[in-house]
C-alpha cells in the first residue's frame, strides 16, 4: 500500500508543482533558520565535557573587597579565580582525585629549525592533571609527570598547530626548544583539541569563552620560579600598588583558575569542609572580610553563571522558533487547502471502498514526502546559511567565528525537530480530509 | 441481497429538518435488476447512498447480503463497499488526473490485490465495456458515454455482488443511454444484482421490477405492475415495442 | 489612475457575502491571519531592536581610527629594559616621516585589553564610585589620539612619571573625559577638583577632553582617566601611533619590522589598526542586526507566500462561482476587488492580533533584555507595511481570478 501512496503523492506533486514548491520552500526556510541558530546556540551552550559533569568542579572562594562585590552585576558570586596564596594552599589538599591550576604566561619560543626569529606564544602554565582531567588527546607523547610539577622541570607540551609550525608536524617528543631562552624538553604534542566553549577558562584576557586553547603548556611553577608576570586576566583590589612579583604572590589579586576532580558526593563534601576550615582559619587571621562563599561548580553551572550563551544568540534562537512556527502554519494552511481541493476525488475513493484510515494514510505519506524534500532543501540552505554566518563573523575577526561550524549534533537536532513538526503539522489536514463525508462531494459535481 | 425495514433518514440543518426517508421498507433479491423511480427530491439518491453504505440512517434495519450493517465501523463499511458494491454515478466521477487503467485500479488497490491479478481484472473489465484499446487515455479525452463505460468498468472490476447506479444515463443522449442499459443488462445476466435509479421510464421499464418512491416512502412495488399505472401513455407504446 | 478606480470598486464590494464565505471555510483564513500576527509581532520588535543596535553602531569612537594603529612589545626575559626600549621606540617612531604623533599606553583601545579602575570624590572606599578606563600615557597622548582639550591643559613633559626599577612615584595630576567629568561632578566644573582612585592618593583634574572610547574593560565607553605615567611595569607596553593620512599600513609594516629586531630581550606581540579594532568592537551588534533583518525578511516572505497561496486556492476552488458571477454581469474589476477585499479582511484580523502580540513581546523584551519600551510609531509602521505587502501578495491571484471566463459557469466537468 505504501508504494501506492507514494505513487499518488508524487502524482499530486506533479499536478500542483507551484504549490508543492511553495510548501517545500517554506519548510526548507524554517529548517534552515533553525539549523543555523540551533547550531550556534548548541555550540555556545553545549557542555563540551558533559560526561564528566558530575566529577569536575571549578573552585571559587570569595577573597574580594569587603566593601564591594567582585562583579557588581552579580553580587552573590565570588571571583572566578583565586589568589596565589589560596590556590597553592587548596592545591595542597589530597582529597581530590585530581586537581589543577591554570594561568597564562607569554612564552617566547626560539631555537627550532622552523623558526627564523623568536615568536611569542600564549602559554598555559598548568599542572600535570590538567590533561587527564579534561581528557585532552595527545598525538605524540603525553603529559609530564607529577614530579615535573614540583621541580619544576623544563618540560613543555605543544599544541598540534604549534608543533606543525615548529617541527613541521613531526613527532617532536624528546626534542629541545627554547622557551623564554631556557631549554625545554618536549614531552607531548596534543591532537586536535579545541573545546567550544573553552569551559575550563572563560576569562576575557584568555580570549573569552570561545577562544582557542593555548599553544604551549608548561608546569605552573615556572611562573613564580622565573617571576614571569601572568598575562591572563588579573584583578586586584585594595590600597597597595602591586609593582613587584613578590608583592603579587602575597596579594589579594586573583589570577589563578582552579579545578578539582571529585569522585563522590562524599569526597565533594570533604573538600568543601576543607575549604571552609581554611576559610575560617584565614578569617581569624584577618583576611576574608566578605561572607563565606566557598563554592564548587559543575561545568554546566560554570557555563551558566558566566553567561556563556549571549542574550543575542538566545534572542535569535527564539526568533528561529517563531520563524519555524510561521513556516509550519503556512504549511498547514497550504496543505489543508490543497487536500480540501481534492476532497471530491477523495469522495470517489471513499465510495469505491477506501476507508478513512486509508485516506488519512495516503495524505500522511504525501506530507512525509514533502517534509523529506523540505528537510533536504533546508539542510542545504542551512549549510549555506552557516557558511554565511561563519564568513560574517570571520570578517569581523570575532572569536564567535569558531561557533558557526556545521556541528553535526546541532544539525541533527534541528532536522529531527523540523521533520517531526512538519509531520505533526500535516496530521491535522490529513485528518480533516479523512473525515470528509463521501456523499457531499459526489452529489455536487 | 438487500433488505430494508422501516429505514428513516432525517437531514437536520439549523433551520429545518428534512425527512428524506420515512420508514422505508423494501427488499431486493440476489440477481435482480431493479429500477427506482420517483419525483425529484423524493429520496431516491438518499436511499441509494444508504444502500451503498455511503451514509448512515437514523432508525430501522438494513441487512446487506444477510448481514445487519447499522452497527458496523467505518473500516468495515469501507471494506464492504470495496468488495461487494460497485457504484455508477450520473456525473461519472472519474478521477481526472488518472488514466483509464489507473482509474479502474483504484478500488482494487484498496483491496490489496496483487499487481498481475489487478491487471487481469482491469483488462477484462475494459474489454467488457469495449474500451480495451484506450487504457492510457485520460478521462477528459473521452466522450461522456465512454466515460460512463469506464465508470461501469471500474464498478465491475472488483467483481461486486451489487451494483448501485444513480441516474447513470442522466447526462447522456438516448442512444448512448440505451447502450449503457445494454451493458448493465449484460452484467446482470452474469449474476450481479443491480439497483438503478432513473427518471427515464423507458429505461425503468427494461428492469425486472420498478420501485417507486414518493416523499421518502415506497408507494408500491408489485413486480411488473406499477409501470403501467405510473406511465400509462408511454408504456403501451413501450410494451408494444417489446 | 488605476488605483483610484480600484478604490471605487472596493467600496462596492458587499461585505456580507465575504464574511459568509470566510465563515464557511474559516481554517485557511485563520491560519493566514495567525501567520500575519506572528510575523507582525516579530517584525515590529526586530525593527525596534535593530534600530537600537544601529544607534549603538553609530556612536563615534572619538578617535581618528583610520590613521591610527597600536603595536605591543613584550619582554622575552627579565633582563628586558622596558624604560630604555620605550624611549628608543618613541624616538624611532617620531623620527619617521609618515608618523604624525606617537605615544606609549598600557592597553589597546576599543578591544577590551586594558585596565579599568574605580574613581571617587572622597578618599577611602566608602563613597560612591565611578568606573573608568585608565590609560597611563605620556604628554603626547592627546596629540596622538587627536582628541582636543575642552578645558584645562595637557600634561607637561616634566610631569610624566618615569619607569624605575622599584616603586614608581604615583601621579598627582589627571586628565579626564567630558563624560567622566560630568559623572563625577554633575554640578560645576571638574577642573581643579580632587579625585581618588581607591587609595588615598589625591589626583587633581588638570584637563578635560572631548569624549573618546577607551579600552572598555568594565567601564562605560566614554569614561576614561589619563594618568601621566610611563606604562610597562609588568614588562609589556603598547605603542600608539597616528600616521599621516593614507600612510598607516606602510608605517605599521615598517615599524613592526624595525621594532621586532631592535630590542635585545623584547619582541613585538600584536599590531592592530584601530579601524580593525573598531570593526571587531561592533561585530556583535552588526551581526545581530544582520541576522535579525535577514530572518525577519524571510519570515515576511513566507507570510506573503501564505497570503498568496490562500488567495490562489480560493480563486482556484471558486472558478465556477467566479464564472457565474461574471455571467451575471460582474466586471473584471469587481472580481479583483472581491478577492482583494477578502485579503484585506484577513490581513486586518491578523494585524489586530499581531499588534497585541507585538506589545506583549515588546514588554517581555523590556523585562528580560532591558530593551527600551517599544515605540508605538514602529507598531503603526509595521502594521501599515505588512498590510501593504500582504495586499500586494494577494494582487496577482486576484488578477488571475478576473481572467476566469464566464463560460466556465456552463461547463459540466
Ligand atoms: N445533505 C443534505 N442535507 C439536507 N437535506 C438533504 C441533504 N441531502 C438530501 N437532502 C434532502 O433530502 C431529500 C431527498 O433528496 P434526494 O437527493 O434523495 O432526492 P432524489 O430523489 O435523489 O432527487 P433527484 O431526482 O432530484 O435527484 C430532498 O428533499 C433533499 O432536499
Ligand atoms: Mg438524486
Amino acid at each position: 500500500m505504501l508504494g501506492y501512496y507514494i505513487q499518488l503523492a508524487l502524482r499530486s506533486f506533479r499536478r500542483t508543482p507551484g504549490l508543492t514548491a511553495l510548501m517545500a520552500g517554506a519548510i526548507a526556510f524554517g529548517i534552515a533558520a533553525c539549523i543555523v541558530t540551533l547550531t550556534v546556540y548548541h555550540t555556545m551552550s553545549g557542555n563540551p565535557i558533559w560526561w564528566k559533569n558530575n566529577s569536575l568542579y571549578a573552585v571559587t572562594m570569595d577573597s574580594w573587597d569587603p566593601n564591594q562585590s567582585y562583579d557588581a552585576a552579580h553580587p552573590k558570586l565570588a571571583p572566578d579565580m583565586l589568589t596565589y596564596r589560596d590556590a597553592t594552599y587548596l592545591y595542597g589538599s589530597n582529597i581530590p582525585e585530581r586537581k589543577m591550576l591554570l594561568s597564562y604566561l607569554v612564552g617566547v619560543l626560539s631555537g627550532t629549525p622552523g623558526l627564523t626569529r623568536p615568536v611569542p606564544v600564549n602559554t598555559q602554565a598548568t599542572t600535570a592533571d590538567f590533561f587527564r582531567m579534561f581528557d585532552v588527546p595527545f598525538e605524540y607523547g603525553g603529559p609530564w609527570s607529577a614530579a615535573a610539577d614540583r621541580g619544576p622541570e623544563p618540560v613543555i607540551v605543544l599544541s598540534r598547530r604549534e608543533n606543525g609550525k615548529l617541527f613541521g608536524g613531526a613527532d617532536s617528543v624528546g626534542r629541545t626548544i627554547l622557551w623564554n631562552r631556557l631549554r625545554f624538553r618536549v614531552v607531548g604534542v596534543l591532537d586536535h583539541w579545541n573545546p567550544q566553549p573553552r569551559f575550563y577558562d572563560l576569562t576575557p584576557a584568555g580570549g573569552g569563552s570561545f577562544a582557542k586553547s593555548a599553544a604551549a603548556f608548561v608546569p605552573f611553577e615556572w611562573g613564580p620560579t622565573l617571576r614571569i608576570w601572568p598575562s591572563g586576566t588579573m584583578s586586584c583590589w585594595g590600597p597597595q600598588t602591586i609593582d613587584t612579583y613578590q608583592k603579587l604572590l602575597g596579594s589579594d589579586c586573583v589570577w589563578i583558575t582552579m579545578w578539582v576532580q571529585l569522585r563522590t558526593s562524599a569526597e565533594r563534601a570533604r573538600f568543601l569542609d576543607f575549604m571552609n576550615a581554611y576559610w575560617a582559619e584565614q578569617r581569624a587571621a584577618g583576611r576574608f572580610g566578605r561572607p563565606r562563599n566557598n563554592h564548587l561548580w559543575q561545568v554546566s553551572q560554570w557555563l551558566r553563571i558566566h553567561h556563556v550563551v549571549t542574550n543575542d544568540s538566545r534572542l535569535l534562537l527564539r526568533l528561529a522558533f517563531a520563524f519555524l512556527a510561521v513556516c509550519l502554519i503556512n504549511t498547514v494552511g497550504v496543505l489543508l487547502a490543497k487536500f480540501l481541493r481534492g476532497a471530491s476525488l477523495m469522495g470517489i475513493r471513499r465510495a469505491l471502498g477506501a476507508s478513512r484510515r486509508q485516506i488519512f494514510e495516503q495524505h500522511l505519506v504525501e506530507v512525509a514526502l514533502l517534509s523529506l524534500a523540505g528537510s533536504a532543501l533546508g539542510l542545504a540552505l542551512g549549510a549555506l546559511g552557516l557558511r554565511g554566518v561563519h564568513a560574517m563573523y570571520a570578517h569581523s575577526g570575532n572569536a564567535y567565528g569558531a561557533v558557526a561550524h556545521f556541528d553535526p549534533l546541532g544539525v541533527l537536532w534541528a532536522l529531527a525537530l523540523a521533520a517531526l513538526s512538519t509531520v505533526l503539522a500535516g496530521l491535522y489536514p490529513a485528518w480533516r480530509i479523512g473525515r470528509v463525508s463521501p456523499v457531499v462531494y459526489l452529489k455536487s459535481q | 441481497m438487500l433488505r430494508m425495514q422501516d429505514i428513516s433518514k432525517i437531514y437536520r440543518t439549523d433551520l429545518i429538518e428534512t425527512h428524506a426517508l420515512r420508514e422505508l421498507s423494501l427488499e431486493v433479491k440476489a440477481g435482480e435488476f431493479v429500477s427506482v423511480s420517483g419525483p425529484s427530491g423524493s429520496g431516491k439518491s438518499t436511499f441509494l447512498n444508504i444502500a451503498g453504505l455511503l451514509e448512515t440512517f437514523d432508525t430501522g434495519l438494513y441487512e446487506l447480503d444477510g448481514r445487519e450493517v447499522s452497527g458496523l465501523s467505518d473500516d468495515a463499511r469501507s471494506r464492504i463497499r470495496n468488495e461487494k458494491i460497485g457504484f455508477i454515478f450520473q456525473g461519472f466521477n472519474l478521477i481526472p488526473d488518472l488514466d483509464l487503467f489507473d482509474n479502474i485500479d483504484v478500488p482494487l488497490r484498496y483491496r490489496r490485490m496483487k499487481a498481475d491479478e489487478r491487471r487481469k481484472r482491469i483488462e477484462s473489465a475494459l474489454e467488457l465495456v469495449g474500451l480495451a484499446s484506450r487504457t492510457k487515455h485520460l478521462p477528459s479525452q473521452l466522450s461522456g458515454g465512454q466515460q460512463q463505460r469506464v465508470a461501469i468498468a471500474r464498478a465491475i472490476a472488483g467483481d461486486p455482488a451489487l451494483i448501485l447506479a444513480d441516474e447513470p444515463t442522466g447526462n447522456l443522449d438516448s442512444l448512448m443511454a440505451r447502450q449503457i442499459m445494454d451493458l448493465l443488462e449484460k452484467i446482470n445476466a452474469m449474476g450481479t444484482t443491480i439497483v438503478l435509479v432513473t427518471h427515464d421510464p423507458e429505461l425503468a421499464r427494461r428492469a425486472q421490477r420498478n420501485i417507486h418512491i414518493v416523499d421518502g416512502v415506497v408507494i408500491d412495488s408489485p413486480p411488473y405492475q406499477s409501470r403501467f399505472t405510473q406511465f400509462p401513455p408511454r408504456t403501451t407504446a413501450g410494451a408494444a415495442a417489446e | 489612475m488605476k488605483t483610484a478606480r480600484t478604490q471605487v470598486n472596493l467600496m462596492n464590494v458587499p461585505i456580507r457575502p465575504l464574511f459568509s464565505s470566510l465563515r464557511r471555510n474559516p481554517t485557511g483564513a485563520v491560519l493566514v491571519a495567525l501567520q500575519v500576527a506572528i510575523t507582525l509581532a516579530v517584525m515590529i520588535n526586530a525593527a525596534w531592536i535593530v534600530a537600537q543596535r544601529l544607534e549603538k553602531l553609530e556612536r563615534p569612537t572619538g578617535i581618528d581610527t583610520r590613521d591610527t594603529f597600536e603595536i605591543g612589545i613584550v619582554g622575552s626575559s627579565r633582563k628586558f629594559n622596558v624604560a630604555q626600549a620605550e624611549s628608543e621606540d618613541l624616538a624611532y617612531l617620531r623620527g619617521l616621516p609618515g608618523v604624525a604623533a606617537a605615544t606609549v599606553v598600557n592597553g589597546i583601545l576599543l578591544t577590551e585589553n586594558g585596565g579599568d579602575t574605580d574613581l571617587s570624590r572622597d578618599p577611602g572606599t566608602n563613597g560612591p564610585v565611578v568606573g573608568a578606563n585608565f590609560l597611563t600615557v605620556d604628554d603626547q597622548a592627546l596629540n596622538t589620539l587627536d582628541v582636543p582639550l575642552i578645558a584645562g591643559r595637557n600634561f607637561r613633559a616634566d610631569e610624566i612619571r618615569p619607569l624605575t626599577k622599584g616603586k614608581q612615584t604615583p601621579p598627582s595630576e589627571v586628565i579626564v573625559t567630558q563624560s567622566l567629568a560630568r559623572t563625577l561632578f554633575p554640578h560645576g566644573s571638574a577642573l581643579g577638583r580632587i579625585i581618588y582612585n581607591g587609595d588615598s592618593n589625591p589626583l587633581t583634574v588638570i584637563g578635560i577632553t572631548r569624549d573618546f572610547m577607551g579600552p572598555q574593560v568594565g567601564a562605560p565607553a566614554y569614561n576614561t582617566v589619563l594618568l601621566p605615567t610611563m606604562p610597562g611595569q609588568a614588562g609589556l607596553y603598547a605603542l600608539l601611533v597616528r600616521t599621516r593620512p593614507g600612510m598607516r599600513d606602510t608605517v605599521m609594516r615598517e615599524a613592526k619590522q624595525h621594532i621586532g629586531t631592535a630590542h635585545r630581550f623584547g619582541i613585538t606581540g600584536f599590531s592592530t589598526p584601530l579601524a580593525k579594532a573598531e570593526r571587531q568592537m561592533h561585530a556583535g551588534d552588526r551581526n545581530t542586526a544582520i541576522l535579525l533583518t535577514t530572518v525577519t525578511a524571510l519570515m515576511l516572505a513566507v507570510c506573503c507566500l501564505g497570503v498568496f497561496g490562500l488567495t490562489t486556492f480560493n480563486v482556484g476552488s471558486r472558478r465556477r462561482q467566479i464564472g457565474t458571477r461574471r455571467a451575471l454581469g460582474a466586471s473584471k474589476r469587481d472580481i479583483v476587488a472581491h478577492f482583494m477585499m477578502e485579503g484585506a479582511l484577513i490581513l486586518s484580523g491578523g494585524a489586530f492580533l499581531g499588534s497585541i502580540l507585538a506589545l506583549v513581546v515588546g514588554n517581555w523584551l523590556t523585562v528580560h533584555y532591558a530593551l527600551p519600551r517599544l515605540d508605538l510609531v514602529y507598531l503603526l509602521g509595521g502594521v501599515l507595511a505588512l498590510w501593504i505587502v500582504g495586499l500586494l501578495a494577494a494582487w496577482q491571484p486576484a488578477r488571475r481570478a478576473a481572467d476566469v471566463p464566464p463560460s466556465v459557469a456552463t461547463r459540466t466537468v
